[in-house]
C-alpha cells in the first residue's frame, strides 16, 4: 500500500509540473526540497484526501512543508491502515 | 506631451505580429471559420474568430499551469510581442518603476466554467487552489508584471467591449500625467467557450445562417444579423514621445486624444440617437485640438448587430456631417474579440495613417440605407490623411473614442 501511495503522491506532482524524476524519500516537500509552495501543499493534500478519503487537520496542514516525502507517504499509509498517523 | 504607439503585440484570427494582420485587412483575408467538431463550442456557434491550441506549458511553468486561463496565455505571449517590437526591455530602457501594465476583458471565464463543471461533478476536490490565480480579470497584467518585472502601476478594466481602448484612454492618462514612462496597455479575451457563446446565441446578438463562415461578419450590410464571437489578445507600448525619441523610437503613430463617455440608458443597447457615441468621439478630437474636418478616417467599432451599426452611424453624422469622413469596420474579417477588438483596431488605424492605406469594410455588398456613410468597401483606400479615428462600445452603454495622429506630426 506504502508503494502505491508513493506512486499516487509522484504521480500527483507530476500532474503539478513539478519535477520529481528519481526524487528520494528525504526529500523535503517545501523549500529545500521538492519546493512546493503553500498553495501547492493545499492542492497535495486536497488530492490525497479526495483519493484516500482522509481529512487532513488544519495543523496537519501547516506542518506539510517540513515533511520529507517519505514521511508524508508513510502518514498517508497509516491513516489509510487505520493506524494513528505520524503528526510530529 | 505627446504619447506615441511603439510597439504592438497581435494575436487574433488574422495571425500573429503586425505584418499578418494589415495584410489580411488589406487583401481581405478573413479570420473566420467554423469551429472544428473538436472544439468546445462547435455546439454553441456556427462561426467563430479562432485562434490555435496553445499548450500552457509552453508559455508557463509551475504548479499553476493548469489553471491559467487562455487570456493569461495570450497576454503573455502578445506581452513579449509588443515590448521586443518596442525594442523595449524593462529595467534596461525603461526603470521598472516607471513602467506599467493595464490590460482589460472580461476574466478568465472559460477556466471557471471548466472548475464549476468539475466541482458539480467531483466535489470540493475538483477545484484548484491556484483557481483564482488563472482567472480573475487582473491576472493578465499581474502576470505580465511578474514576467517582465513591470513595478509602476498596474490595472485591469472592466468595461465589456470597450476595456481595451479604456484601458489604452487610461495609459495615455498616465503618461500626461508622469506617472510612467512606457505603458504596455490593451486587453486579452477569450469567450469560445458554450456559457458565453449561450448567452450571445440566446440573445440573438450572433450571427447564424451563413453558409460561408466568412460572409457572416458584414457590419453596415443590409442583410447582417449579428457579430460573430471571436478570440485574441492584442498589446500595445505606449511611450512618452521624449522617452521614445531619446532611445531613437519614431513609432507607429501618436494617441493625440481620447474620449470616453457613458450612455447611462440601457445595460445592451445602446441610445438611438448616438448621442453617448458623438460625445466621446468630439471629447477625442477636442483632447487633440484637431478640427473635425483634418479627420480622414474612422474605424468603426462596427460589429454588425442592426441597432449597433446605425447609432453609430448616426452618431458619425452627427460630428462629421452626411457621409463627412471615410469609414470601414475590419471586424468583417476579425469578428468581435470583446475587450480586445477596439486594440486591435487601434493598431490597424495606425498602421493605415502610417502607410497611407485604409482597409475597407469587407462583406459590404448592399450598404443598409440605415447606415449612411463614406463606406469604404470592396478595396483599400489610399490616403494622405494625418488623423484617424477609432471607436469602441461596450455593454453597459461605455463609449471611447481615440484620435490617433500620423507619428510625423509636427510639434503642436
Amino acid at each position: 500500500m506504502r508503494a502505491e501511495i508513493r506512486a499516487f503522491v509522484v504521480e500527483q506532482l507530476t500532474d503539478m509540473n513539478y519535477d520529481v524524476e528519481g526524487i528520494d524519500d528525504d526529500a523535503t516537500l517545501g523549500p529545500a526540497g521538492v519546493d512546493l509552495e503553500s498553495l501547492a501543499l493545499a492542492d497535495l493534500a486536497v488530492r490525497v484526501e479526495d483519493q484516500y478519503g482522509l481529512t487532513f487537520a488544519e495543523e496537519e496542514s501547516e506542518k506539510l512543508a517540513l515533511m520529507t516525502v517519505g514521511e508524508f507517504t508513510t502518514m498517508v499509509a497509516n491513516r489509510v491502515a487505520g493506524a494513528p498517523g505520524d503528526q510530529s | 506631451m505627446s504619447v506615441v504607439i511603439t510597439g504592438m503585440g497581435l494575436y487574433t484570427p488574422l495571425g500573429r505580429g503586425v505584418e499578418a494582420t494589415f495584410e489580411a485587412l488589406c487583401t481581405g483575408r478573413s479570420g473566420l471559420a467554423r469551429p472544428p467538431a473538436d472544439h468546445p463550442a462547435a455546439g454553441s456557434l456556427e462561426v467563430a474568430g479562432l485562434l490555435p491550441a496553445i499548450d500552457p506549458r509552453s508559455v508557463s511553468s509551475g504548479p499553476d499551469t493548469r489553471v491559467l486561463d487562455r487570456i493569461v496565455l495570450l497576454a503573455l505571449l502578445t506581452a513579449a510581442d509588443a515590448l521586443a517590437d518596442a525594442g523595449v526591455e524593462v529595467g534596461r530602457d525603461v526603470a521598472a518603476e516607471r513602467a506599467a501594465v493595464i490590460v482589460g476583458g472580461v476574466g478568465g471565464l472559460s477556466t471557471l466554467e471548466t472548475q464549476v463543471l468539475t466541482r458539480a461533478a467531483r466535489g470540493r476536490a475538483g477545484v484548484s487552489p491556484y483557481l483564482l490565480t488563472g482567472v480573475l480579470p487582473n491576472m493578465p497584467s499581474a502576470r505580465i508584471a511578474i514576467r517582465h518585472g513591470i513595478r509602476g502601476y498596474s490595472s485591469s478594466v472592466g468595461t465589456a467591449c470597450a476595456s481595451g481602448v479604456q484601458a489604452v484612454a487610461d495609459a495615455v492618462r498616465l503618461l500626461q500625467t508622469g506617472e510612467a514612462d512606457v505603458v504596455l496597455c490593451g486587453a486579452s479575451e477569450a469567450p469560445l467557450f458554450p456559457t458565453f457563446a449561450d448567452t450571445f446565441g440566446n440573445a440573438r446578438a450572433l450571427a447564424r445562417g451563413w453558409a460561408d463562415p466568412t460572409a457572416a461578419s458584414r457590419p453596415f450590410d443590409l442583410r447582417r444579423n449579428g457579430f460573430v464571437l471571436a478570440e485574441g489578445a492584442a498589446l500595445l507600448v505606449l511611450e512618452n514621445a521624449a522617452h521614445a525619441a531619446a532611445r531613437g523610437a519614431t513609432g507607429y503613430a501618436e494617441i493625440a486624444g481620447y474620449g470616453v463617455t457613458t450612455d447611462a440608458y440601457h445595460p445592451t443597447a445602446p441610445r438611438p440617437d448616438g448621442t453617448g457615441a458623438a460625445e466621446s468621439i468630439r471629447r477625442a478630437l477636442a483632447g487633440g485640438r484637431v478640427p473635425v474636418a483634418e479627420v480622414g478616417y474612422v474605424n468603426a467599432h462596427g460589429t454588425g448587430t442592426t441597432l449597433g451599426d446605425i447609432a453609430e452611424t448616426t452618431a458619425l453624422t452627427e460630428v462629421f456631417g452626411a457621409n463627412g469622413v471615410p469609414v470601414s469596420s475590419t471586424k468583417a474579417l476579425t469578428g468581435h474579440l470583446l475587450g480586445a477588438s477596439g486594440v486591435l483596431e487601434t493598431a490597424a488605424t495606425a498602421l493605415a495613417l502610417g502607410r497611407g492605406l485604409l482597409p475597407p469594410t469587407w462583406n459590404l455588398d448592399d450598404p443598409d440605407p440605415a447606415c449612411p456613410a463614406d463606406h469604404i468597401r470592396k478595396e483599400p483606400r489610399a490616403t494622405e490623411t494625418g488623423y484617424a479615428l477609432t471607436n469602441s462600445f461596450g455593454f453597459g452603454g461605455q463609449n471611447v473614442s481615440l484620435l490617433l495622429a500620423r507619428a510625423t506630426r509636427p510639434p503642436t
